[in-house]
């Protein structure tokens, strides 16, 4: 009974004590776990950019089990980096998000499959095993498979998709003939596991024609009408792209960095030094603003994916300069 | 706000019914209502509560999204429980099961295999799910195989324990009776030793049943066909289709205790003469 | 009776060992049998073909092996316990802590509850027959479904960090501490409840000479099936609590980057975990019982 006092003592403490200094504080909450996927903030915070204009940001990693979106929504998180799919299904379901700045613009996801397993181009795609991400990755998926006309619900002459876990394991040990996998991280661990390039039949979203628009950054649209709040994220965004540049021109740096940060102690620096130089080449398109063609291009994905289209109706309001104006001056 | 105090209230008057209905004298048809009622006047006030303070959809849904999703989706439901339950679940508790009486019957026989066997099983049972079930699903691929492994390794230790215990629970008495009918191992075994443990053999049982569903959809999370009730609530959920995991957890907690009272049903029909079920 | 009945630690070490001894034998031939597809899949492709001696050492060296052989993982958790400092974030102590740290308090609050709802259950009828229903149903309840839920929902009412996954922990463990404390409480006879009323003892005098020392063995079984839950229940709350710490975020971690070294490490110090808290209940439950000559 005490503990139990003492503990709801102690977070009523924090809660007040987070109230009071809410003024430069800024939590942002990842995607995934910490890997040079998020180099940009992790060398921020590490190298001062952050503190240079007075903000005090926590980190938040992700992982299998965390939505970006539910934790935004939740107030966990002032920000929150997530794919844009994900974050228009959650506006159409209720939450009321907005995309302030979108350091990533090109996008990494691809479909590797294996050569030996009779995968040579788009059309040995039928009736194969295909394994893909869901938690939101599914998207570009099911608009590819829509546009070849290949059906997902197992009938007679489509695919057989099966919900991937989060290894490549499938298609080096399983039974996989394609696995998900982004550009910079799943397919080096391929690699790393042994397969060989010149083993892989290798399909990039971006050459199909069905990617879309990656990692962003998200917040709540209700916040976007306290002017504190603005000028707080104007501060963040500025300090998080200068962090970006910063990561693309320093890439071992940056993956030191990151792998300093890193809580699980599960990262490899090899891993994360090659996924900086894979990622710095889709963040190099993006000076941090979003760029209104991109956003037209994955909309419209999003809505013709067949039978079950990501998206019914045209987002309004889903994205906004407003934030990256007055950061990028 | 009416709606919200109009809640309150019923809880207030279901929970002096249940209190009434307590001091009655035991009727089964009348034992139905207070679990009845409880459970109502808690959905009640979920809902009421959802509705006054403007709970975001996406946080908590309103019991009332929630049953008209589970209404709409039925086909969707079925098919992800006969993928969990039947081919996940109910074959792994079917494939642990015969496993566990196996060993137990082994150990029976031989004690020095049973002082073994209960440490290892007991240090067996202590690794989490959370560990083994990547490791099955690597294994025996994506398939309801892998979900069938896990619960059978779930399943097994409860029962080897509970079987152990119950083979023990005949009276001497009763087996020296035995030996005067110069009856051997084997027919000792049937006629007289496992009926005196089948009470001990349905507690692992009924205990089995609800860790049965859980570990299949806990596999699930780790790797599997697109339909599955764990792939639904570990999908919808990132979707923000919060009423649609709210209709599968529905499920679960269905599926779950109709195999509990099946369970139970046919502990009646077979140990009809223990004490407990008089 | 047989010889060798007694419940003795020291007539069960050799039987232990003797099993242990198959298990590991065994489980080397598997490691052999469940990692060859993979190198007759390199050797393949790389077009070599392999002696038998060779198959043997690759499959029982691989970086990422289906089943590990029982050296590799020794030689893991070896280097991450001893060869790194507690503090490390790799360090298996380091993640096993912030897991131990989790399941006291769930099981601290755990136990708590249950106890409250079993008194609750046994004094009161009204409530025996309105929650009894619905604790047995809560548990048919997928917690992995839920515990997403609860992180979210308290992390929108201000309370973060460890305290979601101390709630679910709380969730698993009471479960175990209500079915048993009711049967314990319930257990003196009407004989001896009568003679105590004789005695003219209230209703409070009954509850702490009678029923609660009465209850304590089923307590103790209660306790040891409750810590397990709650080390469960704290391992599952850490996956989505982005703490990024902790045995079952190790465990996740493994998964995610086909680490299956890193998954194997992790499972068998929860279970050593579990298994050494579970024999300080064990010891505590021998004091106690002995003590109150209620030993069984």
């Amino acid at each position: 009974m005490f503990k139990f006092l003492t503990f709801t003592v102690g977070a009523i403490v924090a809660l007040c004590a987070s109230i009071v200094s809410a003024a430069d504080n800024v939590t942002v909450q990842l995607k995934w776990v910490t890997q040079t996927q998020f180099a940009g903030y992790y060398v921020a915070q590490d190298k001062g950019f952050y503190e240079a204009e007075g903000l005090n940001v926590t980190i938040k990693a992700g992982g299998p089990d965390i939505g970006p979106m539910s934790v935004l929504a939740g107030g966990g998180a002032d920000v929150a980096v997530d794919w844009m799919p994900s974050a228009l299904a959650a506006r159409e379901q209720g939450f009321a998000n907005v995309n302030i700045a979108q350091p990533f613009a090109g996008s990494g996801m691809m479909l590797v499959c294996r050569k030996d397993r009779g995968v040579n181009s788009v059309a040995d795609l039928k009736g194969k095993n295909l394994y893909v991400w869901y938690f939101g990755n599914e998207w570009p998926f099911l608009s590819w498979m829509n546009k070849l006309g290949l059906a997902t619900d197992g009938s007679a002459g489509g695919v057989s998709v099966f919900r991937q876990g989060w290894d490549i394991l499938p298609l080096t040990t399983g039974d996989a003939n394609c696995v998900s996998a982004m550009s910079y991280n799943e397919y080096w661990q391929i690699l790393d596991a042994g397969l060989k390039p010149e083993d892989l039949t290798v399909f990039r979203y971006e050459d199909e024609g069905v990617a879309t628009l990656e990692d962003g950054l998200y917040v709540k649209e209700e916040n976007l009408s306290d002017p504190a709040f603005v000028d707080r994220m104007v501060r963040f965004v500025r300090a998080s792209m200068k962090g970006w540049k910063y990561a693309e021109n320093n890439t071992a740096e940056a993956a030191q960095i990151v792998v300093d940060n890193d809580d699980s102690g599960s990262q490899r620096l090899d891993l994360n030094t090659i996924q900086m130089g894979e990622i710095a080449k889709l963040t190099a398109g993006s000076n941090g603003a979003l760029s209104e063609a991109d956003f037209n291009r994955t909309v419209s994905s999003l809505m013709t994916g067949g039978s079950d289209p990501v998206i019914t109706k045209m987002p309004s309001g889903a994205w906004s300069h407003v934030i990256t104006n007055a950061a990028l001056k | 706000m009416v709606f919200f105090w109009g809640a309150i209230v019923f809880w207030i008057l279901a929970w002096s019914a249940n209190i009434w209905i307590a001091r009655q004298k035991e009727r089964k048809l009348l034992n139905l209502f207070p679990p009845i009622l409880f459970g109502g006047s808690v959905i009640l006030v979920w809902q009421a509560s959802v509705v006054y303070f403007e709970v975001s959809p996406i946080i908590l849904p309103p019991p009332s999204a929630i049953y008209y999703k589970f209404i709409s989706s039925i086909p969707i439901l079925w098919g992800d429980f006969v993928q969990t339950a039947i081919k996940g679940a109910l074959s792994g508790y079917i494939i642990g099961c015969l496993v566990a009486f196996t060993v137990s019957l082994i150990a029976d026989k031989f004690k020095f295999f049973e002082r073994g066997v209960l440490p290892i099983g007991n240090f067996l049972a202590a690794m989490p799910i959370i560990g083994i079930a990547p490791i099955l699903v690597m294994w025996y691929g994506y398939g309801w195989q892998s979900k069938a492994a896990v619960v059978a390794v779930m399943v097994f230790f409860p029962i080897l324990v509970n079987t152990i215990q119950g083979m023990k629970m005949s009276d001497k008495i009763h087996r020296d009776l035995m030996q005067t009918y110069n009856a051997s191992y084997l027919q000792t075994l049937f006629k007289l030793r496992l009926s005196t443990a089948m009470p001990f053999i349905f507690n692992g049982l009924k205990i089995c049943t609800t860790l049965a569903l859980i570990g299949a959809i806990v596999a699930e999370f780790f790797g599997s066909p697109i339909r599955g009730m764990g792939f639904r609530i570990s999908t919808e959920a990132p979707r923000f289709a919060l009423d649609m995991v709210w209709a599968e957890i529905t499920v679960a907690a269905m599926a779950g205790s109709l195999f509990y009272g099946g369970v139970v049903l046919l502990e009646k029909w077979i140990t009809f003469w223990h004490p407990s079920q008089r | 009776m047989s010889k060798g009945s007694r419940i003795g630690s020291d007539n069960k070490v050799l039987p232990v060992v003797c099993i242990l001894t198959l298990i590991v034998i065994a489980w080397y031939g598997f490691s052999v049998v469940l990692n060859a597809p993979w190198e007759y899949d390199k050797a393949k492709r790389n077009s070599i073909t392999l002696t038998t001696t060779e198959l043997v050492s690759n499959t029982w060296s691989q970086k990422r092996p289906k089943l590990p052989a029982p050296h590799q993982v020794v030689r893991e958790i070896w280097d991450t316990t001893v060869n790194k400092k507690v503090t490390s974030k790799r360090s298996l102590v380091y993640h096993g802590l912030i897991t131990f740290y989790e399941t006291i308090y769930g099981f601290a609050f755990g136990t708590g509850l249950g106890i409250l709802l079993a008194l609750g259950i046994v004094y009161n009828r009204a409530t025996a027959m309105s929650v009894m229903p619905w604790i047995i149903t809560s548990q048919t309840i997928p917690i992995l479904a839920i515990a997403p839920m609860i992180v979210v929902a308290l992390g929108s009412l201000g309370f973060g960090g460890l305290l979601p996954i101390i709630i679910i922990s709380m969730y698993l463990s009471f479960f175990p501490v209500v079915v048993g404390m009711v049967k314990g409480l319930k257990s003196p006879e009407q004989l001896e409840i009568d003679q105590m009323k004789t005695w003219s003892a209230s209703k409070t005098q009954i509850l702490f000479k009678l029923r609660a020392p009465r209850s304590t063995p089923y307590l103790f079984t209660s306790l040891k099936l409750g810590m397990a839950a709650s080390l469960v229940g704290a391992i599952v709350g850490e996956l989505p609590s982005g703490g990024g710490s902790g045995l079952g975020f190790r465990m996740l971690s493994g998964s995610t980057f086909g680490n299956t070294l890193h998954i194997w490490s992790g499972l068998f110090s929860a279970a050593i975990l579990a298994g050494s808290l579970i024999a300080i209940i064990s010891v505590i439950q021998r004091v106690v019982l002995k003590r109150m000559a209620l030993e069984l």
